[in-house]
């Protein structure tokens, strides 16, 4: 058994062996092996993987499409791949604090849901002017997906409820309160979803004509590049980013350390939560301009595989999540290009999740090999 | 009143046994967050069986229902596998492995179903019709007032769900495994000293979690949706983990909670019809049972005792 493996022990050990490069080569691993996975199945069912590969760029504004309808161009889906981008981004840093403090936010999609509804119906629907009206859906969405986040970070405090179940409640609760406050009073009668925003308040700046090209410009993007600098600094340099990661990486070293465990774990929550209702009003107030009722954006739960994927780093997320979305989002092109059904982006997502998971067991089994030698 | 009886039954025994499966894994000492997704992967390989299989049969005939149900059970088992390899094996983070899989389920079956449907059924669809399964009314005792009801209308799995919750019973507290597995949870160091193999026990636990979840989710594919599409996520899965920790990870103080689930569920659906009230207040109906989970939480979380070494990775060499 041994013998057999040294010649694979000795591939694996010279490029993830370095204790340095483990931090970005196993995750690169585990995305090539779901690649590879992926494009076996679509081989399988006939249809060429490096094709349907491309497809995805194509679709995501990355590689130039054969043809292009009028003021469209390959700037326009990377415009709108942006797009995409921003709310998984801010979905991506919510997840992250929540692991830095041992706690597995699970409820970010409701939480996007909570603070996108909450903006859509305050602000999205009053004639305030732009100025005032897109700071006040930032603001507001921060704060409503905080206070989702505190309650469940209170639950777990104080009445010692695991809080990825809490989380999996509160999604549907808010699914159910929000589908039912659109269908009695917010629905338009054609699209079946929330009547529309108004452009003031949205946080996206739509068919803005530039040359020749009409694009959708995210404005919330420079808000997460903002988010993740304020994210890294947060942890890497202030008191409370230490506490943070002194209770999610032992509870009773830090209580022993006069650390307050429960208030770290709450205020750890209220910034997850935050994040994720910037996440909700870039996605329902920006990307998107309408609420469909009874559906949770996918975005919370991919954001999980992004936040794995970076090594919960708030750098390693830009590149995870950039994957995660030229996967997601070029799905769609690729069905109608390629014939591919667009449900294998989230399957391929699901298996980088799988081998994500594993990564603690191949740092480990890589370091028992290297003591061996 | 009868109709609250019956559709509350049959709400809560699916969620009953995949509680069962819940409660084996977890007092082996096994974090189940996996419910979830296990029993919707086990209704997609018993729906994708008898919706195979159905044209060999006559319309009304129950062999594809009792072989899908065999089937879900196999299925579940198969893909619990993963949850057992990622904890007991490679050492993993329970929680996270358990996500992980419910997100991987629903992913995989979505595509699977309309890759199969395109491919093999020749019809762009994202769902397997499966039909309600037949019922059986009990024919004497059915007819005690309130009482009977319990009897009139019954789906066949109901039967089979309270044979295998018997015989997982009788297992768990009276059988020299079962005690073997519930050391594992609360001392799983004193479990190999005596000589037992703490990752085999914890194996076989999880693999009997992920049957019991796949026998849950045909179950409901069959009686409440009557198909199998990605609407079998519906957080059954987690409803089965409120229930089981509101019943303190013991079977009978379970079987009280998912009654009351399904109770409460049936109830609120007989309120909006008899109040008449429109259509769009069934959401407030549904958010009944979720809402009664997060109360029964905040309830009863304190007080109970989860198995001591639950959710933690057995290493030979910890003292």
């Amino acid at each position: 058994m041994k013998k057999k493996n040294g010649l694979i022990q000795k591939i694996i050990l010279s490029t993830i062996g370095h204790e340095k490069r483990q931090t970005y080569m196993i995750p690169v691993f585990s995305i090539l092996i779901s690649l590879i996975v992926g494009a076996v199945v679509i081989a399988f069912l006939g249809k060429n993987p490096f094709l349907a590969y491309y497809n995805l760029l194509q679709g995501s504004g990355l590689a130039p499409k054969a043809s292009y309808a009028g003021y469209k161009g390959i700037i326009t889906d990377f415009a709108s791949f942006l797009n995409a981008l921003t709310p998984m981004l801010f979905a991506a840093l919510s997840v992250i604090i929540a692991l830095k403090a041992g706690l597995f936010n699970i409820g970010v999609s409701g939480q996007m849901l909570a603070a996108g509804f909450t903006a859509t119906i305050l602000i999205g629907y009053s004639v305030l002017p732009a100025a005032v009206a897109k700071p006040l859906v930032v603001v507001i969405g921060f704060v409503m997906g905080a206070l989702v986040g505190a309650l469940v970070g209170y639950f777990k405090h104080k009445f010692n409820i695991n809080e990825v179940v809490s989380t999996i409640m509160l999604n549907y609760i808010i699914q159910y309160i929000v589908s039912f406050f659109i269908n009695t009073f917010y629905v338009d009668p054609v699209s079946r979803q929330s009547k529309t925003v108004g452009a003031a308040g949205r946080l996206t700046l739509t068919d803005v004509v530039i040359g020749s090209y009409k694009m959708d410009i995210p404005l919330g993007i420079l808000l997460a590049a903002a988010g993740i600098v304020v994210t890294a600094f947060l942890l890497k340099k202030t008191t409370l980013g230490f506490e943070i990661k002194a209770v999610g990486s032992s509870v009773r070293a830090a209580e022993y350390a006069g650390i307050r465990v429960g208030r770290t774990r709450v205020l750890a929550m209220m910034l997850s939560g935050g994040f994720a209702g910037l996440a909700g009003v870039t996605y329902y107030v920006g990307y998107f301009a309408s609420i469909q009722p009874r559906v949770l954006a996918g975005t919370g739960y991919d954001a999980i595989a992004v936040a794995l994927l970076g090594n919960s780093s708030p750098v390693g997320i830009v590149f995870s999540s950039f994957l995660i979305t030229v996967i997601s989002k070029g799905s769609t092109y690729m069905s109608s290009a390629s014939g591919v059904q667009p449900e294998i982006a989230s399957a391929i997502t699901g298996v980088v999740l799988l081998f994500s998971a594993c990564g603690a067991f191949v740092k480990y089994k890589v370091d028992r090999w290297k003591e061996e030698r | 009143m009868n109709t609250i009886i019956i559709d509350g039954l049959s709400f809560a025994l699916p969620l009953f046994i995949m509680a069962i499966g819940g409660i084996y894994c977890e007092r082996s000492g096994i974090t189940n967050l996996a419910i979830e997704g296990l029993q919707g992967f086990g209704a997609f390989c018993g729906a994708l069986f008898a919706v195979s299989i159905a044209g060999s049969f006559a319309g009304n005939s129950p062999v594809p229902f009792y072989l899908a149900m065999v089937f879900a059970f196999l299925g579940g088992m198969l893909f619990s596998l993963i949850h057992a390899l990622l904890c007991i094996r490679f050492k993993a983070n329970q929680v996270i492995s358990g996500v992980v899989i419910n997100i991987l389920a629903m992913a995989l079956t979505e595509f699977l179903t309309k890759q199969i449907n395109a491919s093999i059924f020749g019809a762009a669809s994202n769902k397997f019709v499966l039909g309600v399964s037949a019922r059986l009314t009990v024919p004497v005792i059915s007819k005690i007032p309130l009482l009977g009801a319990v009897f009139t209308n019954l789906y066949p799995f109901e039967l089979v769900i309270v044979l295998i919750a018997f015989l997982a019973w009788f297992v768990l507290y009276k059988t020299r495994f079962g005690l073997h597995l519930r050391a594992c949870g609360d001392n799983p160091h004193a479990v190999d000293a005596a000589g037992i193999r703490v990752g085999r026990v914890r194996l076989i636990a999880v693999m009997a979690s992920g049957a019991l979840s796949g026998l849950g989710g045909i179950c409901f594919a069959y009686s409440i949706s009557a198909n199998f599409s990605s609407n079998i996520y519906s957080g059954y899965g987690y409803l089965a983990i409120a229930a089981l920790i509101f019943g303190n990870w013991k079977i009978m103080p379970t079987l009280g909670a998912c009654l009351l689930f399904g109770f409460a569920r049936s109830a609120g659906y007989e309120l909006v019809k008899v109040l008449g009230m429109p259509s769009t207040y069934q959401d407030l109906v549904m958010l009944l049972p979720y809402v009664l989970t997060l109360l029964m939480l905040i309830f009863f979380s304190k007080k109970n005792h989860a198995p001591r070494a639950l959710g933690e990775i057995y290493d030979k060499g910890a003292r």
